[in-house]
């Protein structure tokens, strides 16, 4: 008797589901940064802006990476349904912090899919998933570094501060 | 889909309740649905896609709702010209056989990581 199921695909269901979760979170992840660009953009922020525009182009290319992956390997990725989010916010600082929740949130989320591959000891998307890890230490590290920008900055200095914020990069990451 | 009529003797049965069997063709590499007297042959992805389909369905919603639109559920699997009109124990019964068979889907697999093979 054929595997059908296995002829069909490598990946398991519970881990095809996990990744489906993953790209509903990034693209979450895509539409929250956004509205935090927009936010940025119509309070006079614009090199915040600028770095918010870029991330949720960043994290569509993460969803669309993880969407791809499913597609090669016969699976079924699924375009998800992107809830509403915040537009408003109360102190672009308050934007950098709910960022880094974000990032802390998506790496968690990585985490129990990698848990998830090694209970079904799926390799190839393991190995995938470590592209992930790495990318979350650096996204973790800039929204973190962000947030510290703000106790080093004097809040008079407004412009600066913006403009520092979006000059954060991180270019010590150990595994390269 | 392949429009099938009848049972074939080379399909294989995956699993069976009172209200239906699903059968697994090896030639075709097709899963075979018999569910209402009718048989709908469906890829692996097809068959997935569908058991999610009926999964998805708030039993809750047609339970406990008065509003007539639902007391019955449309369902049309993946890439075939057959419809499901389902009451809410038609939904159950589905549910049921669907499940069974994916899990037996399933054990097939396990066994074949283990290396034995079922004839």
């Amino acid at each position: 008797m054929k595997d059908l199921v296995r002829l069909r695909t490598p990946i398991k269901e519970s881990v095809e589901l996990a990744l489906n979760q993953q790209i509903q979170m990034e693209m979450v992840s895509s539409s929250k940064y956004l509205a935090m660009a927009g936010w940025c953009d119509r309070n006079g922020f614009d090199y915040s802006a600028g770095f918010f525009y870029k991330q949720s182009e960043e994290e569509r290319g993460h969803a669309m990476k993880l969407f791809h992956y499913l597609c090669d390997q016969g699976a079924t990725a699924i375009s998800p349904e992107v809830p509403a989010v915040a537009q408003e916010f109360d102190t672009l600082r308050s934007v950098f912090e709910g960022a880094l929740e974000q990032e802390i949130a998506v790496t968690d989320s990585i985490n129990r899919i990698i848990s998830v591959c090694r209970r079904e000891n799926d390799f190839a998307t393991e190995e995938l998933m470590k592209w992930y890890v790495k990318e979350q230490m650096e996204e973790e590290y800039i929204a973190r570094r962000c947030l510290d920008l703000f106790d080093q900055i004097p809040a008079d200095q407004i412009f600066e501060l913006d403009k520092q914020l979006s000059k954060v990069t991180y270019d010590g990451n150990v595994f390269e | 889909m392949y429009t099938v009529s009848s049972r074939s003797t080379d399909w294989i049965e995956i699993f069976r309740t009172d209200k239906g069997v699903v059968y697994q063709c090896d030639a075709t590499q097709r899963l075979i649905l018999a569910f209402w007297d009718t048989y709908t042959a469906l890829s692996a992805r097809d068959f997935a896609q569908f058991r999610r389909m009926v999964e998805t369905i708030d039993v809750r919603q047609m339970a406990l709702s008065t509003d007539l639109a639902h007391d019955v559920e449309i369902l049309t699997p993946p890439r075939s010209e057959r419809c499901y009109v389902l009451t809410l124990c038609e939904v159950i019964h589905l549910r049921e056989l669907l499940s069974g068979a994916q899990t037996m889907l399933e054990l097939n697999s396990l066994l074949r990581e283990c290396g034995c093979r079922l004839p």
